[in-house]
């Protein structure tokens, strides 16, 4: 196809300095213009074939908008998937949060940091449309990164979707001051693919994405957990465990949040189950010991942190330590 | 006098000690240890993100961010983020937006429904 050549030849019109609004202009013209001749392979894929399974229409009506004032879509659209997840947030709430004025906007880590400093699972779901509309048809509105300007001086924009129809090839998103846009698959992902497709959800604890891969959701709660959450943590990696039972970040998670939250014979039983699913896990045997011992079973510990240190590895000093500390507290007791 | 004084100090002393097995703490290894495990992650990694931290929390500083909440911002960041975001800040996405782009928006959606349609 001749469209393709042209874009192969690389549609990059000069940049003329004004950022934003101009920049905004001419991509968009590009888009029209140019029509299919640019590759936007995942608007094609979803047009010939919807994702299998998923309702035709969907429109999270309930999820409130936040208008943004000037450079704060970053606060607008946390504030908006915070209320969504159950958090009371506004835009004035969440700035502080995740505003960095230097920058007058607000960076994708920072965005996560935020969602886990309230109490909520920060998860990146697979840079794909249809991950999108699985995760919106589940229930969960998703935070897209657009550039809306040309690669060499972008502008960088927060949007939340929040809908689909997957008959008129549209997705529904609220954005900057508009509480309810319809746009075509294909301008999403034009203007959604400088960011490399990235997206974040806002979850409630205890909440599975529709789209969660094992390990990215173990990590996304241990995050949640090492930010200070030990209780919300807590729910989510009984959704996680339930789930994919064996999943050692969760069982060592778990046992670490109801050690946290002084639940020990709750820790106990998740140690155990990690090390009997995973008896290579030096972690698995030495935090069993630390909670047997502390629970003044002392034989039982002292077997689990010989385990520990004799499965070597990465975590071997603290598994001395914790043998040491075995050692010590049972020659005190004779 | 002395006597009764030498007794109670050794009692306390007594007592002191025997708690004090009790109070060595081994710690438990945190989940971020499993995560990296999992993850394949050098233990490197880990260490290279306690010095990255503080880069991270003084470069906020440099943007506009006050001490504390600079430091409780990259408390709430992975080991694997902090360790991204450190000497980057000033050229990573930052989603701003502005309204000025809004008159855009109509009027290239309205651009594109007409080509579309």
């Amino acid at each position: 196809m001749d469209h393709q050549e042209l874009a192969a030849a690389g549609f990059r019109p000069a940049a003329n300095g004004a950022r934003g609004s101009a920049g905004f202009f001419f991509a968009a013209l590009a888009t029209f213009f140019l029509g299919g001749c640019i590759s936007l392979p995942q608007s094609d894929a979803l047009r010939v074939s919807p994702p299998p399974g998923l309702p035709p229409r969907v429109e999270l009506t309930q999820v409130p908008f936040h208008p943004q004032d000037d450079f704060l879509c970053g606060p607008a659209a946390l504030a908006m998937v915070f209320n969504a997840a159950g958090i009371p947030a506004t835009v004035e709430s969440t700035t502080p949060l995740v505003y960095l004025p230097g920058r007058q906007g607000s960076l994708q880590a920072e965005m996560l940091g935020a969602t886990r400093r309230s109490g909520l699972v920060a998860y990146t779901p697979a840079p794909r449309l249809d991950a999108v509309l699985r995760e919106v048809a589940a229930g969960t509105p998703v935070v897209v990164l657009l550039n809306l300007s040309f690669r060499l001086v972008p502008v960088w924009h927060y949007a939340v979707i929040v809908g689909y129809d997957l008959e008129t090839h549209k997705v529904i998103a609220r954005s900057a001051k508009r509480a309810r846009d319809e746009w075509r698959y294909e301008f999403l992902e034009f203007f959604w693919q400088d960011s490399g497709y990235w997206s974040m959800l806002a979850l409630p604890p205890g909440r599975l994405p529709a789209t969660a891969t094992e390990q990215d959701f173990a990590a996304a709660v241990a995050a949640l957990e090492q930010a200070g959450h030990p209780a919300e943590a807590r729910a989510s990696y009984r959704a996680l465990l339930e789930r994919w039972p064996d999943n050692l970040v969760g069982l060592i998670g778990l046992g670490n949040v109801e050690y946290a939250l002084k639940n020990l014979p709750a820790s106990e039983r998740a140690f155990r189950r990690a090390s009997e699913a995973h008896p290579q896990s030096a972690i698995a045997f030495n935090n069993l010991a630390h909670v047997l011992a502390t629970l003044g079973r002392l034989p039982e510990a002292e077997a689990a942190a010989r385990a520990a240190v004799d499965l070597r590895g990465p975590t071997l000093p603290e598994a001395r330590k914790t043998l040491d500390a075995i050692l010590a507290m049972r020659a005190a007791q004779r | 006098m002395t006597t009764s004084f030498v007794r109670l100090l050794s009692r306390l002393l007594i007592v002191c000690l025997i708690g004090l097995p009790l109070q060595v703490n081994a710690g438990l290894i945190g989940t971020d240890q499993a995560v990296a495990a999992s993850q394949a992650q050098a233990a490197r990694a880990t260490v290279l993100s306690q010095i990255s931290r503080t880069d991270v929390a003084a470069q906020l500083q440099a943007f506009g961010i006050g001490a504390q909440e600079a430091r409780e911002r990259v408390a709430a960041l992975t080991d694997g983020e902090v360790t991204r975001l450190a000497g980057q800040i000033d050229s990573l996405p930052a989603g701003g937006g502005g309204e000025a782009l809004l008159v855009v928006v109509v009027l290239a959606l309205l651009l594109w429904w007409i080509i579309k349609n």
